[in-house]
Formats: structure tokens, sequence, C-alpha cells
């Protein structure tokens, strides 16, 4: 049935109910029926593409996940001063009352060994261990006053995408699904990918639908064998062998909605065909094969690794056919010391310079594509990393920090935010926020107001209280907003 | 065709096509404080006019009548009171209430309801859930009842204009009580007796028959799993695994010998307490220990600990009595009388469990078996008397014995437990901890010291034994649980068990029955059950049995299009429930039908077939598993290892949930990714073959004949003509085509099930494959109905 036609139907039936329900006995029919629910399946597709609050900026989210909170007081925020008063002791002022994952006692303060320049018109500082982002310096703006709540990865990253530490929340991307849909009719609304073989610590509850229903769960998608989970057809069945199955299903389906009357029969038949539509969408768009060599080279992607070139590359091919929401995690930047790859000097660059070089490409991409504007691009931690040496490796040659939730940077590009902007700033020796303090929550606000929601207003009832994905904080940070 | 907007509460889309003709609905005759005044005032005021005195506004409280008379409210007069006027008030005047900043809006028909109650006196009334359940006189009907509750449910249908369906036939009418009842299909020899059976007990001999079958147990042991959040993993980043299924085994025991409900929550919140508890009840108090352990390098033990015991509260107040404590975790709750000081003193009674976020999950219970305690004791003997002898020795002395001592240490180590549980063990003496109050829930932030006690809104906690030393312990909070004079406990439970036979609760959020829940669809239904089920001594089969034998349950699922528009959800009853399959009876039930499915019962949890996904868990091992081998590649879904970080692929895509924490209800989607799993999952594709071969085998001559049998094993009734008829096109199609390929008819009949048997041919298994696998996808074989 056309769309418009199935909506007006709807609207009639509401009327009917509205005009005729009685309120005998226990709760009245009309507040039975009252809303969708998460355990009621629905004849809708609740994917169909939707308005939000407002007119927004992003039409749909790239977040780039570095997991294990890169060292920020190596990449963006420069702070002379510390490394002015590198190897002495860290003032007991920063110590007193907060507690660290792997340090106690009195850590070295640790100055940056990298070399920091102003870059691009605005004159944003950078590192060079993210070469590649020089270039892209005004497309950006870098925050450099985040907090969050939380020092150890799998809470951090909860709080980050869920608005709550533990497991159970709607994830970010989930939240973006329920209040936008998805413009894509053949492939999931929000798709995971991860490089390096390393899921998150957070696991799969920083993709989760919490109790949103499980529709807007993130779909992990792989770079490397099958992009889906069960996308593929089983060996010997061939595509044309499925349809003549299909069909039947369909022929059965029908008679059985004839016979009892139930209308979601109709959806079990068009989630099979969209099914059917997807196994040929999903493998032809996580195929990379037949991109031009160039586009392939400044991504540094290769057909058929696993790797975070090719996700950032897939992520363009991703929303390029309507995916809402892409979510990227890639392993490794856990600076810890623990081992040469771990060390903020030329550790650092490597991981730096690679993976930067995929996102410099994904930003030039889209830029190119006129994708930019709409689209909003996340790069960042679940916190940052401490301005001393941490504890277990400081005897050691390597240098590392470890995990720090009070003050760390973050990189936002596209969708409604300002290009080549630096907002906040942290103390001397970076410690905390000095000005323009921006928590994970007014993150989560601010992400939401540029794809067009006020977050306190996008909720879902559960367990008798309207959640939202702030939780009951959340300001949005208007001066990064273009 | 719902609307998309009751989705979300967005209803730009719509606005455009739908003109707001709706035209208000009529005031009630009488206005019910519950019903009617209650969720208004609860939704949009109490967060800041409620119970919690630390966020209340203006010092206004709207949750109790003297609060509201003292300021907002003048009882009988409307347009004098301070709260029409606000909630009157055009956006742009500052007073107006709620905040416009709030985005809640009060609709015309609400503020109505508002005056019309206020000009009634303005009486308030306890939360009904709040209140012992009244048995009522069954209503009457006109139309013919099986048992108490067809009473309750058409008396209803008539007030509504409605009919009731007639009785299902015999096939639906088994399938859907054996689904319900044991999570599988019947066999072919049980439909075939309880059709043939003419004797008006035909179906209560049916139900008797399904409730006695080990199937059961397994089958109901899955709702409570999830509640009791029973996961072989501890959770959290590294997620590493857990030996924990003897709790999972008792509870399917449990089930299967009809434990009285009381008798199984004792056990579990206490068995430790319970006076010299057996091996089975200290086994039951895993139940507590299914909590996560965080053991990320850098985490603090106590803090995870803390995260455990806030968990135990939550989910025992969930579990039992529908009520979210959590909110009062950090602040007094906004909806219901339930302050922070009462919430710890809740948490004070799990607070002295011996358990600390460890990573070897000590206390636990060891099971040896009798050869491997001989050689324990043995070699302890040993140990203890080369002790004896080395005792005020010098170092430099006896170096023979040393050794020895040295291997027998070793040897020790190594005399390993069959297994282990995780337990409850009560601490005592000086190693007790004391609870204090958590500023804003964190335990760091400490409070007042806090005593044992329930929350002052429900029945006092009542001390039968006398008072302990520590005062209340567990097993007294257990006790106030399943008392009669607890009002919530039966409520919840027999609402629990309805929604898993009808498919929605009577109330529909089951998991709250506080202000911000819902009212039940029937309450005096509700009541009447909670009743009974105390009537009945708690007893699971013989309520189950109830629910089962209502003609309200047996009815026909057929819908008209008029009865579907006005009851889109049933939950009416005006026909009978249909929903889909939960995630491990669609998997059971394709190789269950297959012939492929395990009996063997209990036991260590098993890993079917899943796709390699080459990832690892952070800071952990690989999720990717090695597969079990024999029969335990084919045992029922609740064997299934579960791995929080990683549950079973094609069972998350059913929603079964992680088992993070306490689940009360389940999703029920109907997404394009779980058509991906049951048409192409190796699982479900071996299930087809098998079925493939069973067919060509004892399927009968004909190709219709054999449609009918493939059929029939999938769905129990036998299919119409005009269905075998597409199956038979279906199967010459494909029988034509895979004989012009026998590469590809080859792997689609053997990959991953094997060789075929003597003597059949190829391209029709090929196509027998292909037409099981097209039934087992069906939407009939995904519901219940």
């Amino acid at each position: 049935m056309h769309p418009r036609l199935e909506l007006l139907q709807a609207v009639t039936r509401r009327n009917f109910l509205e005009n005729s329900s009685l309120g005998l006995g226990g709760l009245a029919l009309s507040s039975l029926l009252g809303e969708a629910h998460a355990d009621t399946p629905r004849t809708e597709n609740p994917l169909a593409p939707k308005k939000p609050h407002f007119a927004a900026k992003a039409k749909r989210v790239i977040y780039l996940h570095m997991s294990g909170a890169p060292p920020h007081l190596d990449i963006f925020d420069y702070k002379p001063e510390l490394q002015k008063q590198d190897g002495k002791n860290c003032p007991d002022e920063h110590l007193k009352g907060k507690r660290f994952a792997f340090t106690s006692g009195v850590p070295k303060l640790l100055g940056t060994r990298q070399p920091f320049k102003q870059h691009g018109k605005a004159g944003t500082w950078m590192s060079d261990a993210i070469k590649p982002l020089h270039e892209v310096a005004d497309d950006v703006t870098v925050i450099r006053s985040m907090k969050t709540d939380e020092f150890n990865h799998a809470p951090a990253e909860l709080l980050l995408y869920t608005g709550f530490a533990r497991q159970g929340r709607p994830s970010l991307g989930a939240w973006t699904c329920y209040g936008l849909g998805n413009e894509s009719e053949n492939l999931p609304g929000f798709v995971v990918l991860i490089s390096n073989g390393v899921q998150p610590s957070g696991g799969q509850g920083c993709w989760g639908s919490g109790f949103l229903p499980s529709v807007f769960q993130g779909v992990q998608c792989r770079s490397k064998g099958e992009p889906v989970l069960y996308l593929s057809d089983p060996p010997g069945l061939d595509r044309d062998m499925r349809r003549l199955g299909l069909d039947a299903m369909k022929g059965l389906n029908e008679l059985q909605e004839k016979e009892l009357g139930h209308p979601e029969t109709r959806t079990r038949i068009s989630q099979y065909e969209l099914a059917f539509r997807m196994q040929l969408s999903a493998a032809e768009v996580m195929d990379i094969s037949k991109e031009p060599a160039k586009v392939l080279e400044s991504y540094g992607a290769k057909p058929g690794a696993g790797s975070f070139a090719n996700n950032c590359l897939l992520a363009r091919r991703l929303i390029e056919q309507g995916v809402r929401y892409v979510q990227l995690f890639d392993w490794g930047w856990d600076f810890h010391g623990t081992n040469p790859n771990e060390d903020i000097r030329d550790g650092l660059t490597k991981k730096g310079t690679t993976t930067t070089q995929s996102v410099a490409a994904l930003i030039k991409d889209l830029k190119n594509r006129d994708l930019l504007k709409d689209t909003l691009i996340v790069w960042g931690g679940e916190f940052g990393r401490t301005p001393f040496r941490e504890g277990r490796t400081a005897g050691g040659q390597v240098l590392g920090r470890d995990h720090f939730p009070d003050c760390f940077s973050l990189m936002l590009a596209g969708g409604g935010i300002k290009a080549g902007h630096t907002h906040g700033e942290s103390d001397d020796l970076g410690f905390k926020p000095a000005k323009d303090m921006v928590h994970v929550h007014d993150l989560q606000a601010t992400l939401m107001h540029c794809l067009g929601f006020d977050h306190t207003k996008l909720t879902f009832r559960f367990q008798g209280r309207d959640y939202r994905l702030t939780d009951v904080h959340g300001k949005v940070v208007k001066e990064i907003l273009a | 065709m719902r609307l998309p907007t009751g989705l979300l509460g967005l209803s730009f889309t719509l606005l455009v096509f739908a003109a707001p003709v709706a035209r208000a609905q009529p005031l009630p005759a009488k206005i019910d404080f519950n019903r009617d005044v209650r969720p208004i005032l609860s939704n949009n005021c109490f967060q800041c006019h409620g119970p919690d005195d630390k966020v209340r506004k203006a010092r206004l409280r709207l949750d109790v009548r003297e609060g509201a008379t003292a300021a907002a409210i003048v009882p009988g007069k409307p347009d004098a009171s301070e709260l029409i006027t606000r909630l009157t008030a055009t956006p742009d005047d500052k007073s107006v209430m709620p905040p416009v900043k709030t985005g809640k809006k009060i609709t015309a028909r609400e503020v109505e309801i508002l005056k019309q109650w206020i000009k009634e006196g303005a009486t308030y009334t306890t939360h009904w859930a709040y209140v012992a359940p009244k048995r009522s006189e069954l209503p009457k009907t006109k139309y013919q009842i099986a048992n108490p509750i067809d009473a309750f449910i058409f008396a209803r249908l008539e007030a509504e204009k409605l009919a009731p369906m007639p009785e299902a036939d015999r096939y639906a009418l088994a399938r859907r009580a054996a689904l319900d009842l044991t999570g599988l299909p019947p066999t072919q020899e049980e439909v075939e007796t309880f059709v043939a059976d003419k004797t008006t007990q035909a179906y209560e001999k049916f139900v008797d028959k399904m409730l006695a079958k080990t199937a059961f147990g397994e089958h109901w042991a899955r709702m409570w799993l999830d509640l009791a959040r029973y996961a072989d993993s501890a959770g959290y980043a590294d997620d590493p695994q857990r030996t924990i299924w003897k709790y999972r085994d008792y509870v399917i025991q449990s089930f299967n010998a009809n434990k009285p409900f009381d008798v199984f929550t004792l056990e579990q919140l206490a068995g430790d307490l319970l006076p010299n508890p057996t091996t089975e009840q200290l086994i039951a108090t895993a139940f507590h220990r299914n909590t996560m352990t965080n053991s990320e390098g850098g985490t603090n033990d106590e803090e995870f600990r803390n995260v455990a015991v806030v968990d135990r509260v939550n989910t025992t107040f969930t579990v039992w009595m529908g009520t979210s404590m959590a909110c009062a975790q950090c602040h007094t709750h906004k909806y219901d009388p339930i302050t922070q000081v009462e919430y710890f003193r809740s948490l004070a009674f799990f607070n002295n469990s011996a358990d600390a976020d460890r990573p070897d999950e000590s206390p636990t219970l060891p099971f040896w078996t009798d050869e491997l305690l001989k050689k324990k004791t043995d070699l302890e003997k040993q140990i203890a008397d080369l002790e004896t002898a080395l005792k005020g020795k010098k170092p430099e002395e006896m170096k023979t014995e040393r050794d020895k001592l040295a291997v027998l240490k070793k040897d020790l180590a190594a005399v390993k437990p069959l297994t282990t549980v995780p337990i409850m063990k009560e601490l005592t003496g000086a190693a007790r901890r004391k609870t204090k109050l958590q500023f804003r829930g964190n335990f760091m932030d400490l409070g007042e010291e806090v005593t044992e006690g329930t929350p002052a809104a429900f029945p006092a906690l009542k001390v039968v034994a006398g008072p302990q030393p520590g005062g209340l312990n567990r097993l007294h909070l257990a006790k106030w649980l399943v008392s009669e004079e607890n009002p919530l406990t039966a409520r919840v439970v027999a609402n629990r068990f309805w929604e898993q036979i009808f498919g929605t609760g009577l109330v529909r959020t089951s998991e709250e029955f506080g202000a911000q829940g819902e009212q039940a669809s029937h309450p005096e239904l509700l009541d009447w059950l909670a009743t009974e089920l105390i009537a009945k001594k708690w007893d699971t089969k013989e309520f189950l049995k109830l629910l089962a034998m209502s003609s309200a349950y047996r009815q026909s699922a057929k819908v008209t299009p008029e009865l579907f528009e006005k009851d889109p959800d049933n939950r009416l009853l005006a026909r009978g429930p249909r929903v889909r399959l939960s995630a491990e009876m669609i998997r059971d039930q394709s190789l269950f039908a297959a012939g492929l499915l395990s009996t063997k019962t209990l036991g260590p949890s098993v890993r079917p077939q899943q796709p390699n996904l080459g990832v690892s868990a952070a800071f952990g091992g690989s999720i990717d598993w090695q597969t079990s081998t024999g029969e335990d590649k084919y045992r029922r879904g609740v064997y299934t290892q579960w791995r929080r970080s990683n549950p079973y692929p094609s069972m998350s895509t059913f929603d079964a949930p992680n088992r993070d924490a306490c689940v009360v209800r389940r999703g029920r989607t109907n997404t394009p990714l779980q058509a991906l799993v049951s048409m192409n999952d190796p699982v479900y594709i071996e299930a087809a073959q098998s079925l493939a071969r069973r067919t060509i085998e004892n399927g009968g001559k004909t190709t219709a004949a054999k449609a009918a049998f493939a059929f029939r094993a999938c769905l129990v009734r036998a299919p119409s003509d005009a269905e075998v008829t597409v199956l038979a096109k279906l199967f010459d199609d494909a029988k034509a085509k895979f004989s012009k390929d026998a590469t590809k008819a080859t792997q689609f009949a053997t990959n991953p099930l094997g060789p075929l048997p003597k003597g059949v041919d190829v391209s029709e298994a090929a196509a027998w494959t292909v037409v099981v696998n097209v039934i087992m996808n069906l939407d009939e074989m995904l519901m219940k109905r």
C-alpha cells in the first residue's frame, strides 16, 4: 500500500477510537491503545524517515572512536608550562581526593615530546603526531575542555554513548535512529565498524538499543569476511532459488493472512523482502574493490583488510546510501607506556599518522561530495590522559600516561559545527578545564541539537520514567555551532 | 498500521494529513483518583511537587491531599484553585504550569478531569497497587465460561459490545498450549491422542501432560533466568567466563518439581540463612551472585561490590514488587513514596554478603565426586602430618620432607572440584559492614548509618522469629516479600505469568506497578488472580493450568478488520493470543521439527555453532568459541553459553537480552536481520536438511504427501490444498533447477549436515531443503497463534 494511504488509514482509525472508546472497568480502551511500545510488534516501519523537532544542520553522523583514549596533551592540548615542569613532582592539589586507575603516590609531571604548531587560518594547535589533520584544520572544531565522570574504559564509554555509566540504556546511534529513522531502504540505520579486531571495552552496550525497540540497535558490519551476519545465501542456494522460495513464502503467508486476518503478517512479508534487498545492497556497499585507486590510496585503504582506513571509506559509502549513523571503533589508543606502541613519542606518531590520514581523507572526500555540510563527524576517546607519567610504568623507558577524566580534547567537523575553531581551555598544567567546560552530557546535547532535537524532549518511557540520552543533564554548547 | 508518531511523540509528519478533528472523549461519569487523576499529576507535576523534598519547588506538594489543599486546590471550587489557574495559563505567562521548558503539556481533557475531580471534593486514595488485592464477586456474563477468568474477560467484552471467538481447532490449540507450557511443539503422537480423545477432559489431559514434561521447566526457567540476569560470564570489559550453571539447573528443576513460589523465593534470596541449608538451598542463593564482576585493571573492587549490591536491591524490588527502586538510590523517589534513606535501609539487607567483586567469585560452593574428595582429604592429611613433623625444625633440616611437602601441595592445588557455583554467605561479627547512606548514590560520599528496613509505604515487616544478632536479615526480607500482607508480590507474579501466556500483562508495564506504571486492563481480574495464587499456596503449575484452561485462552486467534482496528494489541481478549515466539523457542522449534533437538537435560552450558567473528573483547580473550560436539550442538537454547559481551548472535537478533541486568519484558520485534538468521544461519539450514531427509524417507509416496508431512512436522496442523499446491510447485521448480546443477544441489543438501544416506537423490534432497527452509520461515512458524 502507498505509505500515504497507510498513514491516512491509521489516522482514520485513531479518530474512530477517540470517538468510541468507553472507560469501563479498568483502563479505558483508548489508554490501552495509547502508545506504541517496545514489546509490541507494529505493522508500520519504525525506521521510516522522520522529521526532528526543528530544522537540522546535520542529517547523519559518523563517530570515530579511538578506543582506549588518546593522549590529548600530545595531540591537541599544547601546554608549554607542563613542558617546563616536566619531571617535577605532581603538585598535591591535583592528587588530593582523586583516584587514578594505575597511579598512586606522587607521580612526575610529563610534558609532551611532540612538536606543536598552530595550523590553518584559524591557528588551531595540533601536534605532529596527527600531521595529516593539519590540512583540514580549517574544517574542524577542537574542544579542549571536555570532562567526564568515569576513569575506567567501559563505564566511560557507556557514559559517552548512553549517558549512563552502566549497561542498559540506549546508545547515541539508537537514539538518533529512534528520532530520525533511516534514509536507506536496504541497509540498517545504524552501522558499527570495528578495526583491529578488538571490541571497545563498553562492549555491545556502546551500540545497544537499551530499552528502545531493538530495531534501533547498531548492526555490526565487517570489512573482512561476511559484511553482516548471515547475509550470504547458504552454499548452493543461488539468488534465483532464493527468489523462488520467497515467492512461495509470500503466497503461503498471504493465505494465512486471509485465514486469520492479522495485518502483521504483511509486515513479515515486507521484512523478508527487505532482507532480500539488503543481501544485495550490503554486499555491494561493503565491497570497496571498485573504488578508484586514488581514493583507496588517499584513505590508505586496501580491499579485504579489516583496517580503520577501510572503515573510514566504508563510513562514507554507507552514509551515501542513506545510513543514518555510522560508528567506528579503533583499538590501540590506551597509551599507558607498557610497550613501545604505547609510547607518547614514536608509538603515538605511528598510530596518529596512519589513522588520521584516513580521517583527513574522509573529511576531504565528504567535502568534495558536498556531504560534509550535513554530516556530523566526531573524533575522540572516552576520556583523556594524565599530565603525569603513569605509575606502573614510571620507572621504564617508555613514556605513558594514565586515564584522566577531568579534562580532555575532542574534535568535531561537519553538519552544524564551526569550521576552524577552538573551544575551551585547560589550565596551565592541563588538570582542569579553565574555560568553557564541556561535559560529555553537554556534548550529547549538542550532537542532538545538530540533528534537530531538543535533547530534553527526545524521550522514551520505560519503567514509568521518561528517559533521555542526557539523563537529567546536558547543555547545548552554542559556541561551537556554525 | 499504527501511528509512527505514537512511538516517538513527534507528530509533525502526521499533522500534514490529520487535521485535528478528534473530538474530546467524554469525561468518566465518576472521577476515580487512581484511574483518572494520579497519572496526570504523576506525569506532569510530581517531578517538582512530589515526594522528593530536596527538589520540591515552591514548597508545594501535590502527591498528598494536605499538601495540595494547603495552597493549590480548594476542594469543590475548581475556579478558585490555583492549580487550574496555572495549568490553563497561556504559554507566554511566566506562571504557567508545567513550565514550558519541561516540554510537558497538559491537554484540555486532562484539565477537565482535574476540574471535575476538584469539584467532587478532590479526594485522594492510596495508589491502587499499594492496597491489598480484594477478591471481588465474579461478574455476570451471558457467555459460557470455563473458569472465573472468563467471567471477568467476557463481562468486559460485553460492556465493550464485543463477543469472544469460538474455540480454536484442536491442532491450533495443541500447538499453542504446548509452546506456552513447554516451549516446544507437541509430538505427533501427543497431538493425535488429543485430537482423537472425545471425552470432555481431552484438553485438560493434554494440558496436564504438558505440565508434566521436563521441557516445562526448561521453558519456564528462561523467563526466570532473564529476571535473575543469569549468564555464563562475569560482564564488563573483559567479560571472563563464569561457572554458575548449577544455578540454571536449580531453576529448571524447581519449575519441574513445582516448587511453591514462596519457597522458591526464600531459597534464592536467603537459602544460606535457612536452618541447616541443603546444597540445593545454597545453590539457589546464586540468584544474587549473577551480578556482574569487574576485573578490568585499575578498577576499585569496593566500588563494583557496591554496584553489585545496588543491583541486588533493584532486582529484588523489580522481580517481586514491580517497583523501580533505582530512582531512590540517588535521591528520594520522584513519583513513589520511597525516600533515599529507605533505599539504603533496603540495601542494608544485601550489604553483608561475603562476596566482594573478586575475580575468583569467592565464596563458591564446590562439587566433588567421592573419588576426588578422597584424594583431596588424603593429600590434606599428609600435608598436615608433614607440617606437624617439620614444626620447629630449622630450614636446612629434613630436606627430603620439605621437598615432599612442596610436591604434595602442588598435587593438592591440582585437585579441582567437578564444578563450583558462587553463593551468598552472610558475614558475621567484626567482618560485618556498616551501611551508610550514599549521597547522590556515590559510594565514597557517605552520610548517616542506616539499619535494615523496608519502605514505610508498604506493610510493616513483622519479625516472626525474634530479632537475630544484627537485627533483620535477608530471610526476613524474603518472608516479607511473600507474606499475605504484601500487596504487590502476588499481583506482580500473577501478572507476569499472565503476560507469558497471553502475550501482554493485565498491567502492561509488568516491570512497574508504581505511580508511573499503567493501570490494569482488568483490575478486578488481576486482584482475583493474586488472591487465587495465595489461596493455592503459590502453586505455579496449578496457576498456569488455570490460565491455560480458560475459554479466553482457548479462543481462535482469528481477527476481523473491525476488531483489529478496535483492539490491535488484543488487550480485551476478544480473540486468542497471537505473539512472536521467543528467541529460544524459534531455534528449539526448528531443531525439534528437524528431529535434531537433543533431549539431554541440565549440565554445563554448551556452544552451538555460531559464526566466527574474529574479534576479541577489550582486554579479554577471543569472542569466538569451539563448537560443542555430538548432541551438545543441538541442545535447547536455555543451555547455550550466555556471554554478556557477545550473546549468541542468532538469539540476540530475536531480542534475547545480554542479561547485564534484570529483564522483565523482552522485545518482540520483527526485523529483516531476523529473516537473515532463519533463512541463512547454518543452524537453520542444517535443520532444513535434516527434515528434508526425514520427509523423503517417511513423508509418503507423492510430492503432495511429502509436502504435507514436512508442513505438519513444523506447524502441527495439516496444510490446506492451496498450501500443498504452493509447496509442491516450489518443490518441482527447485528440483528442476537443482537437477541441472549437481554441485549446487550437493552443497545445499549436505553442507553442513553431511553426506546424504545411500540412494537419496541429491536434487530431490536439495529441493526439499528449499521447501522446508520456506516452511520454517513462515509467519505462522514464528508466531504462537
